[in-house]
């Protein structure tokens, strides 16, 4: 469904040399593999050719001259070659479809890696539908290009090689009058190709957009219904199934003349033969089996000219698979580690922000000049109007960007000098839309920390105030979750990544308006959870819930990229500035309303 | 249109029976399709009788040259005829797949959004969509290609074989004492090799699962640097995905050439036996070059046997698959007794209503209350408690046991269409359709409206400005596609298409919780716009946003467990009060620092 969407980008992509080039490298590993497979091809085409060539001797060398003795050497030798030939098909079948694995595989592990190092500056513009494309059915395009198409090409050059070198050797005459067949076919099979292509294009396009359609049409039912929409609806969608019929009908009358056209060409090579070689025959200069072996010949050159055709005609979409599957691969990472980067077993020291500047776009700052230092178990409340810059400051402290200008120290070390690793597995991270993988309860909350026991988990999990709740499940900690979490609440999920932080034991903890979506008594069990993680530990917290922001040892106001003010809550309040207005505005209505109910 | 054929009406026990009966309106050039097929076998069958005349009758016969060029016409005669055969066969075919293919498609997207608010709650909306796209592409293919190729295989059987009966009919035997054997081994490979599949399928999707959730949660693995452990993760699934490939590609690897061998063995056979005569002269030479000819294309057919028997099954699953979807009851819009004639006022009365998903588990449980026309009612307590279900009843999107009255009017009288066209949603997740904020704007209603109505609307949801910035205004396509809406601007596009709606009854299932401080004041103001003069129900998390509510309802388990307004509310123990003590403590303190910290007492901002 999601590939569908995202097939668009498939228009005339221009056949790049370099594109190729690097398809087929993909193969090189195993070259001895593409060898081994495209001499049985070559193999297989010489059995074909002599399968053949022993109808012209069974009719030329025993049946018209009588020869029974004759007839079961033929008939030997032709039993023996079927079983050669069916070792040669079992070999090539395999071992072209095992390099196809082979290959499928190398790229989705070559690109899963890649994308573990890719930056967040990716993700942000890059979809995830998109990528997924890439690697489940582009690579899938790639691997069939460089076993099947190659071996369909190579089988079909050799096959029209094979087979007119055996025409010359039986009669080179009516070889020559049968060789100008040929290019005919070509030309016709690949103009006709071409044709089917664009048509089936056009199919492809429309589909996506019904594919969408009943995307949204489901998605969306409960709106629909409830806006008794379902009539115009319908209306508007039968509009584009009968775009779909013409074009797709369109496309399938063109697949259905296909193979008349090119059989009628070979048929005029047939009939050349009758008449050419019934002129020869009468002559002498010809055999029945001769002709028969022609006949023979003759038709089956269509099917390896069909082949490809087939494959020319879609290499233009596996080379437009390849550019792309080649832009993930060649998309760098913007944020490195240094040669020899240090590993540190912990975070230790004051946090430095020293004169960072930061954009996503170049003419945008975010960040400017922005300077903090951080003591170690402080709590830091950043809060301030979206888009103020929050999420960046945080972001850039787990280095999931890197300052375009200053730097960040942790203790005496510039954070480059560190791996990224030594950053980030020291930091336990609770986020506004908790994500969960599908597996067990016990499986996710062992992604904080992969050895920890099953003590330590529940303990995590009491301190997160999401043990009472996973022990009334079915399966308490060994609950499957469901895909992304499905089965739980978001509460239930956001106690769980909470537990799993906790877990993680981490030397700074940060926090991303961890509660706005959950409802009040689930809200306070997370609030309590919070505040366990935090006693002690350098924590920083985006929020707009007052009693986490209160608890703060200090308090930052972020407008337009810097800071507009800071200070404990006691002190902000009483400077009466941006944050006493955030809060006064924000609360004061609704406690003038209880105020004016409780008096 | 192509919707005439209702095609429940087709479904039967009988798959076949079904399949046949969806063909309705195309039954004769479907069979006309498969006679095409039967006479482009006849064709290639006459050929090889050409090719005995040809070669007994005219090759090197003296005096027969002057036919020469007409037998070499006579083939390219024979090829034309095939080719003409074979293409209305091809056209015939695609025209029958794609008209039904066409009407499925209209009834099925037709069909799901008739269906109750049950069947989808309980059907995974992936599987809805895979149903109707890749099955019913399996459907079109096998209706327009395989069902023709299948055609092709049998008749070019049927055709050679009795054209080998009236060669020789001893030949014909013989040609055929391999067929059950490779038929046999063919079932018996293909239904493995389907086994096989399945199990590969499963690999790829769990492949895909696992790095759409590396994707989609990049976050946490970066987060917690769990790189190396997600390689291995994917690791695993890749390499399971690839040994399952090539157990599959192993079965390949067997079938085609030990079919190989067998066919070797028929053409030895039939070679043998088949030249032997000829070399006793039972047969002539033209005879034997024709029966060579045949026998290939009798032995085609029978390799092919075994793919055909899997796409058949391929075809018949999927069959299944949306004739699932078919067989479900829709729910009828326009089915009721009592037709309001215009705007109901909207007094509502529940009496003892009831109400439950599964038999099991009863979500409401005994539920009575009543509001007056235009009062504003509002729905507190826990996740899970029935607030969301009890206002679904409304439009009657779920069937209840008890009674519930919208004017006096028992609410099974009244069609579902009337009260879905009085009764408008604004729902915690706003869903916006992929065409321009106008059309969305303007999707709920049927009358006509004036651009003036629309900005309006907009503006009343405070989110005129916000479209006026776009550089298309009002013609700027959401979604995908187009631009994206923060999460505050889908939520009051939604609310100007439901002011818009000017709906009788107005419905507000927490639509303010997933926005940010500013984005729900401003939200608030316009909701108290659009609240006047309608009854309204309002489920919230912040007992802010309720407390001005004519009748507070506190639901736990399916009950009213506290109704009341919130002065009597706070006045009682209860979860109100737990709620609100939580909500307000905050507050407090606020309030407290604030009097510390200021002389005089705060004066309200605004």
């Amino acid at each position: 469904m999601e590939e569908e969407v995202f097939e668009d980008d498939e228009t005339n992509t221009p056949l790049s040399g370099r594109t190729v080039t690097r398809i087929l490298q993909q193969v090189v590993p195993y070259w001895k593999l593409v060898i081994f497979f495209l001499s049985l091809v070559v193999l297989i085409t010489i059995s074909d050719s002599i399968f053949t060539y022993f109808g012209k001797l069974l009719v030329d060398d025993a049946i018209i001259p009588r020869d029974p003795v004759a007839l079961r050497s033929i008939l030997t030798n032709f039993a023996i070659l079927s079983i050669i030939s069916a070792g040669i098909v079992f070999g090539f079948i395999f071992i072209t479809g095992l390099l196809g694995e082979k290959v499928r595989y190398d790229l989705r592990r070559k690109l899963f890696h890649h994308l573990q190092e890719l930056t967040f500056s990716y993700f942000d513009k890059t979809a995830v539908g998109w990528i997924m494309s890439r690697v489940t059915s582009d690579t899938e395009r790639i691997a069939d290009l460089v076993t099947w198409g190659l071996l369909d090409v190579v089988w079909g050059i050799t096959s029209v090689l094979v087979a007119t070198g055996f025409m010359l050797f039986i009669n080179w005459r009516l070889a020559l009058l049968v060789m100008i067949t040929i290019p005919l076919l070509v030309g016709v099979a690949y103009y006709f190709r071409r044709l089917i292509l664009t048509q089936f294009r056009e199919v492809r396009r429309i589909n996506s957009k019904i594919t969408g359609a009943y995307n949204e049409n489901i998605t969306g039912v409960r709106v629909t219904k409830s806006l008794a929409r379902e009539d115009k609806d319908l209306t508007e969608f039968q509009k584009l199934t009968g775009m779909m019929f013409n074009a797709s009908y369109r496309a399938n009358v063109l697949s259905a003349m296909f193979l008349p056209a090119v059989q009628f060409i070979s048929a005029l090579g047939v009939a050349a033969v009758i008449f050419y070689g019934g002129l020869l025959a009468l002559r002498g200069e010809t055999t029945v089996g001769q002709i028969q072996a022609f006949i023979g010949y003759v038709t089956f050159m269509i099917w390896p000219v069909q082949e490809m055709a087939r494959v020319f005609a879609q290499m233009q979409q596996s080379i437009a698979s390849g550019e792309r599957v080649f832009s993930l691969l060649d998309a760098v990472p913007e944020v490195m580690d240094k040669p020899g980067a240090l590993e540190t077993a912990h975070l230790e020291g004051d946090i430095l922000f020293d004169d960072v500047t930061f954009y996503y776009e170049k003419d945008k700052p975010v960040l400017r000049n922005f300077n903090l230092r951080v003591r170690p178990g402080d709590t830091i409340a950043l809060v301030g109007p979206t888009g103020g810059g929050k999420s960046t400051i945080v972001n850039l402290l787990c280095r999931f960007y890197e300052p375009k200008d200053g730097r960040i120290l942790f203790g005496e070390h510039d954070y480059t000098d560190l791996t990224q690793h030594a950053i980030q597995s020291r930091i336990g991270m609770v986020l506004q839309t908790p994500h969960l993988f599908s597996g067990t309860i016990r499986e996710n909350l062992r992604y904080g920390r992969l050895d920890a026991t099953d003590d330590e988990l529940v303990d995590a999990a009491r301190l997160a105030g999401a043990h009472d709740f996973i022990v009334t499940l079915e399966n308490g900690y060994d609950e499957q979750v469901g895909e992304g979490g499905s089965k739980l609440s978001v509460g239930q999920k956001q106690l769980i990544s909470l537990a799993r932080a906790i877990l993680a034991d981490p030397d700074l903890f940060i926090m991303d308006e961890a509660t706005s979506s959950v409802d009040t008594l689930t809200e306070a069990l997370i609030q309590r959870g919070m505040e366990t993680m935090m006693e002690g530990r350098t924590s920083f917290v985006i929020a707009h819930r007052l009693s986490t922001i209160k608890r703060a040892s200090r308090i930052l106001v972020i407008e337009d990229g810097r800071i507009a003010e800071q200070g404990t809550h006691a002190e902000l309040i009483r400077a009466g500035g941006h944050y006493y207005n955030l809060y006064t505005r924000q609360f004061r209505r609704e406690r003038e309303v209880a105020l004016g109910i409780t008096n | 249109m192509t919707t005439d054929l209702d095609l429940k009406s087709t479904l039967s026990k009988r798959r076949i029976v079904g399949m046949w009966r969806m063909l309705t309106g195309y039954r004769a050039i479907f069979v006309g399709a498969f006679l095409c097929v039967g006479l482009a076998a006849v064709c290639q069958t006459v050929f090889y009788y050409l090719l005995r005349y040809f070669t007994d009758d005219v090759l090197g016969v003296e005096g027969m040259r002057h036919m020469l060029p007409w037998v070499a016409a006579g083939f390219l005669g024979l090829a034309v005829a095939q080719g003409v055969f074979t293409f209305m066969g091809g056209r015939w075919a695609a025209k029958t797949s794609e008209s039904v293919i066409r009407r499925l498609r209209d009834y099925l997207y037709d069909h799901v959004q008739r269906l109750t608010f049950a069947y989808h709650d309980k059907t995974p909306t992936g599987d809805l969509i895979q149903r109707s796209t890749s099955d019913v592409d399996t459907l079109r293919r096998f209706f327009g290609e395989e069902s023709i190729g299948l055609g092709r295989i049998v008749m070019l059987f049927i055709v050679n074989f009795t054209a080998l009966l009236t060669l020789n009919v001893r030949l014909a035997l013989i040609s055929v004492v391999v067929v059950p054997l490779v038929v046999a081994i063919s079932i018996y490979f293909f239904r493995k090799i389907g086994q096989r599949y399945e199990v590969f399928q499963e690999e790829e999707a769990k492949l895909s699962t696992t790095l759409q959730e590396n994707l989609s949660g990049v976050r946490v693995v970066r987060a917690f640097a769990r790189q190396e452990y997600e390689r291995e993760k994917f690791e695993v699934t890749n390499r399971g995905r690839y040994v399952s490939g090539r157990r599959l590609l192993l079965l390949h690897a067997i079938y085609w050439p030990t079919t190989d061998v067998l066919v070797g063995v028929q053409l030895v056979i039939g070679y043998a036996v088949g030249a032997g005569m000829a070399i006793d002269g039972t047969i002539t030479v033209g005879t034997f070059l024709a029966y060579m000819g045949m026998l290939t294309w009798i032995m085609w057919p029978i390799r092919n046997i075994g793919r055909l028997i899997v796409q058949m099954s391929m075809a018949l699953v999927s069959f299944d698959r949306v004739s699932e979807i078919i067989r479900v009851d829709r729910e009828p819009l326009d089915v009721g007794t009592h037709r309001p004639g215009g705007r109901i006022k909207g007094e509502i009365v529940f009496d003892d209503v009831r109400f439950a998903y599964s038999e099991e588990m009863a979500v409401l449980n005994g539920i009575n209350f009543r509001a007056e026309p235009g009062q504003v009612v509002a729905l507190v307590g826990p996740t899970g408690s029935g607030k969301t279900s009890l206002v679904n009843l409304l439009p009657r999107f779920y069937e209840y046991q008890g009674s519930i009255r919208i004017d006096g009017v028992e609410l099974r009288d009244y069609t579902r269409r009337d009260l879905r066209e009085q009764i408008g949603f604004v729902l915690q997740e706003p869903f916006l359709f992929s065409r321009t904020i106008k059309e969305n704007i303007m999707y709920g209603v049927h009358r006509e409206v004036t651009d003036e109505d629309v900005y309006r609307a907009a503006k009343a949801a405070a989110v005129h400005d916000v479209i006026l910035r776009f550089p298309q205004g009002y013609e700027t396509v959401v979604g995908e596609k187009g631009v994206t809406l923060s999460g505050g601007q889908k939520q009051r596009v939604t609310l100007a298409r439901t002011l818009l709606k000017d709906p009788a009854i107005l419905i507000l299932d927490d639509a303010t919780s997933s926005v940010d401080t500013e984005t729900e004041a401003a939200i608030r103001d316009a909701l108290e716009e659009l609240m006047p003069g309608r009854t309204t129900f309002i489920i919230a998390h912040r007992l802010q946003t309720v407390m001005n509510a004519d009748l507070i309802l506190v639901l736990d388990k399916g009950r009213i467990v506290q109704h009341g307004t919130h002065d009597e509310l706070l006045t009682q123990e209860g979860t109100y009060r737990r709620i609100y003590d939580l909500q307000s403590q905050i507050e407090d303190e606020l309030e407290e620092d604030l009097a510390a910290v200021t002389a005089t007492p705060v004066q309200p901002t605004f």
